[in-house]
């Protein structure tokens, strides 16, 4: 369990972290979800005692982080792609840290099998590629086999099949019990691999809530509409109150009632009906509508397609 | 709440955990290995020329001669290493973000701290104590091979010389670990060393030459390694053995107190 309190840090004059409060429960992956630059590593710095907080606190378990009994047994942190020495070998980087807290050494083999660098482990860790670095770093925070675990932005740099594993192993160590933390600007990500969500931006807290609230809450209902009779089911609609759009490929866009109404209006008025479906606001959706206030970097014009479709 | 495979084992982890994975991080850094074992040759290498540069010469040379600092010449080379050595201890360990994940394991600030000063502290000083007696015998036997004056360990202040210069370039590790600590930058930390140490007695021999006396060079070839007091004549005058180690270790502890209070206090 993650309590974070009232949490503030400035930096100068900037506030990067205002005032946020919210809980990480054990057992479920939560999504750790804002634009760039909203205060998500700052907060899981804090939280890992890296960045000392102006005021308010970040607890795990009751305990601030400097005071854990054994910090790695207690929580494993990926909180950048590359925290090791260049030319020390991957093997030794991770006997380094076991020995700092009484880990046994039998478990660095574990962890490298786990991340699957066991044939790469007598390799110096500055020749590695950004996804084994990030390998590396998840198996760092797993020797502990810690109960809390914060990874910042973790399928960084991965290729497709590390993406899913990663995404599995999330899943897993949430399943058996253990507090997880998964930070993201990649709201596709998150829709496939949190239970919860924490949505910050600017540094405050926008919304903490469950995956499928988010998007019920925000979001605009609509209904898609495909109909031969086009003008009667328009006349029709409008007479219920609804509104109606027009669709790119000629079918219509209808909000303000649902799908089960239209399909009682069409029996009613004898309308023929081709197609009815209910369109979902997506994660993505939700989080542009509640953030769209909050983005602290975006491009100066709407005209880069680029830069639009990175984000 | 939170299930572990591992239990927790009872107690905390402790001041010897911290020192254990020090010692395995030198340990594990080919670099280490390299830049001591090139100290050692350079080293070696200065005093078999200085030593052999000074046979053969007329009787009136050797007023003055001091067999034993001759001898101790080669620990200059140990000087440079151990303020390379000292900053990159820490330096390199922000330039690869490595401390992130040492913070992590040992997030206890003055712990970290302690162990890393102490690793460092201890590596070198038994490293330079070993140079100094390998330098000092070497060096001696040169001198006494080609008939020059030359000195035993049981010569007046010879031991106290070749103990002192190995504990002095242990204090001036220290002094450049300091720095390390302040600027987190391998350049800026090794610039501020070679400043003091190396370009700071030549613009002092400008300003005022009697204070040069005051500068760890001086110090280390005139007080430390030296048993025997230069002619009359001279505008420096050399702090004594004592008083010289001291104002080492006086210099060492300013710059790792700045060092270690903004360690304490700031960011990761």
């Amino acid at each position: 369990m993650i309590t974070v309190h009232s949490l503030t840090k400035r930096y100068g004059a900037t506030t990067a972290v205002d005032q946020l409060t919210f809980e990480v429960p054990p057992g479920v992956v939560t999504g750790f979800l804002g634009p760039n630059g909203s205060g998500k590593s700052t907060t899981m710095r804090m939280i890992m005692g890296l960045d000392i907080p102006e005021s308010g606190t970040a607890l795990i378990d009751g305990q601030v982080y400097s005071e854990l009994a054994w910090p790695m047994r207690q929580v494993g942190g990926l909180l950048e792609a590359k925290a090791f020495h260049p030319t020390r070998t991957a093997r030794n980087h991770l006997r380094c840290l076991a020995l700092a807290n009484d880990i046994p050494l039998r478990r660095v083999d574990e962890v490298l099998d786990l991340v699957g660098l066991t044939s790469v482990a007598g390799r110096r860790a500055g020749k590695f590629s950004l996804g084994m670095g990030q390998r590396l770093g998840i198996a760092a925070a797993l020797l502990g086999d810690p109960g809390v675990l914060l990874f910042d932005e973790p399928v960084n740099g991965l290729d497709p099949e590390g993406i899913r594993w990663v995404r599995n192993l999330l899943r897993d160590l949430a399943a058996e019990g253990r507090t997880v933390l998964v930070s993201s600007h990649l709201i596709s990500e998150m829709a496939l691999t949190a239970d919860r969500l924490v949505v910050i931006g600017r540094g405050r807290l926008i919304a903490e809530t469950g995956v499928a609230d988010f998007v019920a809450r925000s979001g605009t209902a609509a209904v898609r509409l495909v109909t031969p009779d086009v003008a009667a089911f328009s006349a029709a609609l409008a007479a219920e109150g609804a509104s109606v759009g027009a669709g790119e490929d000629g079918s219509l866009t209808v909000e303000g009632l649902t799908a089960p109404q239209i399909g009682d209006l069409a029996a009613r008025d004898r309308l023929r009906v081709h197609e009815l479906v209910p369109i979902l606001a997506s994660l993505e959706d939700a989080f542009m509508e509640l953030t769209q206030d909050e983005v602290e970097y975006r491009p100066s014009t709407n005209a880069g397609v680029a830069a639009g479709a990175k984000e | 709440m939170s299930q572990t495979a591992l239990a927790l084992p009872p107690g905390r982890y402790r001041f010897s955990n911290a020192v254990r994975s020090e010692v395995a991080k030198i340990a594990t850094l080919r670099s280490t290995v390299i830049t001591l074992g090139l100290t050692v040759v350079a080293g070696l290498l200065v005093t078999g020329l200085v030593t052999n540069a000074a046979l053969g010469h007329s009787p009136g040379y050797y007023m003055g001669f001091d067999p034993t600092s001759e001898a101790l010449t080669g620990l200059i080379v140990a000087a440079l290493t151990g303020g390379v050595f000292g900053a990159l201890l820490i330096t390199a360990e922000y330039s690869s973000g490595t401390i992130r994940a040492t913070l992590a394991a040992i997030p206890r600030r003055p712990v970290l701290l302690g162990a890393k000063t102490g690793v460092t502290a201890a590596v070198m000083l038994v490293f330079c104590e070993l140079l100094s007696f390998v330098s000092f015998f070497l060096g001696e036997a040169i001198l006494s091979g080609g008939g020059a004056p030359s000195a035993s360990l049981g010569s007046p202040g010879a031991l106290r010389a070749v103990v002192l210069t190995g504990l002095f370039i242990a204090l001036m590790t220290l002094m450049s670990f300091g720095f390390g600590l302040i600027f987190r930058s391998t350049a800026a930390a090794i610039a501020s060393f070679v400043a003091v140490v190396f370009v700071l007695p030549l613009v002092m021999h400008g300003i005022s030459e009697p204070d040069v006396r005051y500068l760890p060079t001086q110090i280390l070839t005139d007080s430390v390694m030296r048993t025997v007091r230069q002619g009359p004549g001279g505008v420096i005058h050399p702090l004594s053995p004592t008083v010289g180690i001291l104002l080492m270790a006086l210099y060492a502890a300013v710059a790792m107190g700045a060092g270690a209070l903004l360690f304490l206090r700031r960011d990761a």
